[in-house]
């Protein structure tokens, strides 16, 4: 699985500090979420797929996987909007479905925005090491680092838990346990699953907390790190391509 | 006021990465049911307000609701949900985390965990609006939220409490919660 994440060459978007990338790419996603403007919005999602599809070192085929899930979530968002939306100048109506120009505006926008927010999460999460990621927000933007290694313990622990789940459901599967129907069901689910689930992982958590405080694992102190980052001149580009990405969509849009 | 400690803290960010790979699982089943059945989807909306909650009520300190609900986010965005859930996560956690304070982090009764999951739904409502959905016909915003706040009474009120108690019978909450003043008590008899 996380040899499919390998990229096929090594963009410049790699060479960006993570934690930077991830703080520049969270401010374009506050501009997009909080945006009503329509061409705005699509001139957005342009540029970000430009960055998606052509700066994220990965092979067309895929690349071409990756958009699978971005059309669902444009189609759904935007269809919900364009059958069920607000609108005077009616095009088709079929019981509770109403098509108008506005809902057909809107839903569009809306589809424009999860295009968006696609395009840069993909970027973000192709062009990044999670680990590297939380080393560089306690380095350049001071995360704590009790949070930052907390994050990466349990991270580390995901093949662990995804294997615990999957024993859980076959030892379900063998003792032949069946649910009831309805809101009951889901509950009998919900606990069967993660009771053990839960139970085990607390307990790991809890072992790991205190093997990293007898290690002598301290929270406040000065520290140096495994793995040091830093700013590069590849940062000051980076910010500057962003902000002129920004500045054409606006200009593009509103002259 | 209980500080959270480092063992707390990291128990937390676990509950958190938990949920966000059960949220994973959830997301499976959530996909299958959205086309067939709109109601059905949305009543099972409520496992994504579970998270913050469920972790307070297994902790017991200020703060969880609202780090275990980042931590969630954080999984599901890094299994490629996107950087946008987090913010769903932060007002979502944040939601929930003022509920507990409105408490005074005293009560942990199946009403206030249900208000904390309302709660969180409705802020994730709020953001839906900004995003976009406010131009929906009121009567399917009605329907839509009105049944994912329902939704989130029952999964954050009932179902994470009653999980919560079923893991304090396997004895796993002795390791996390802070000891009582009557357990103290016991030593001296």
């Amino acid at each position: 699985m996380l040899a499919w994440f390998t990229p096929e060459r090594k963009t410049w978007l790699f060479q960006v500090n993570p934690a930077l990338k991830f703080v520049v790419f969270f401010a374009l996603l506050l501009i997009t979420l909080f945006n009503q403007n329509f061409p705005f919005a699509v001139w957005q999602a342009v540029f970000y797929g430009m960055l998606f599809y052509l700066f994220s070192g990965y092979s067309i085929r895929k690349l071409a996987l990756l958009s699978i899930p971005l059309l669902i979530s444009f189609l759904s968002s935007a269809l919900t909007l364009i059958m069920f939306g607000k609108g005077d100048t009616v095009l088709w109506q079929w019981y509770l479905i109403k098509i108008s120009e506005e809902s057909i505006q809107h839903g569009l926008l809306l589809g424009s925005k999860s295009l968006s927010f696609g395009f840069v999460g993909f970027t973000f999460l192709l062009t990044i090491q999670p680990v590297l990621f939380f080393y560089a927000m306690m380095q350049q933007f001071r995360m704590p680092s009790k949070y930052a290694y907390s994050f990466i313990a349990s991270f580390r622990l995901i093949p662990a838990v995804t294997e615990e789940l999957q024993i859980r459901r076959n030892a379900l599967k063998v003792r032949n346990i069946q649910f009831s129907r309805g809101v009951k069901g889901v509950y009998e689910r919900l606990q069967m699953y993660t009771v053990p689930l839960f139970a085990e992982s607390i307990r790991r958590a809890q072992r790991i907390a205190v093997a990293m405080e007898a290690k002598q694992y301290q929270m406040g102190a000065a520290r140096t790190y495994y793995y040091t980052t830093h700013y590069s001149r590849m940062d000051t580009v980076f910010v500057i391509v962003m902000i002129t990405v920004i500045a054409t969509a606006l200009s593009l849009a509103f002259i | 006021m209980k500080k959270l400690k480092f063992t707390d803290l990291l128990i937390t960010i676990m509950i958190g990465v938990v949920f966000g790979i059960l949220m994973k699982f959830w997301d499976d089943l959530y996909t299958v049911v959205k086309p067939i059945m709109p109601v059905a989807r949305q009543l099972i909306y409520g496992m994504w307000f579970m998270v913050g909650p469920f972790a307070y009520l297994l902790i017991r300190k200020p703060g969880t609701a609202l780090i275990a609900s980042i931590a969630g986010a954080s999984l599901s965005a890094f299994a490629g949900h996107g950087i946008e859930v987090l913010m769903y996560g932060f007002v979502q956690g944040l939601a929930a985390e003022l509920v507990f304070a409105a408490a005074r982090y005293k009560r942990f009764s199946m009403l206030v965990a249900g208000l904390a999951g309302v709660a969180s739904c409705a802020a994730s409502f709020t953001l839906d609006l900004v995003y976009g959905y406010a131009a929906l016909e009121t009567w399917a915003l009605i329907v839509k939220y009105g049944l994912r706040a329902i939704s989130a009474f029952i999964f954050t009120g009932i179902f994470a409490v009653l999980i919560v108690r079923a893991l304090e019978k396997t004895g796993v909450t002795s390791l996390i919660r802070p000891v009582d003043k009557k357990e103290y008590s016991m030593l001296d008899r």
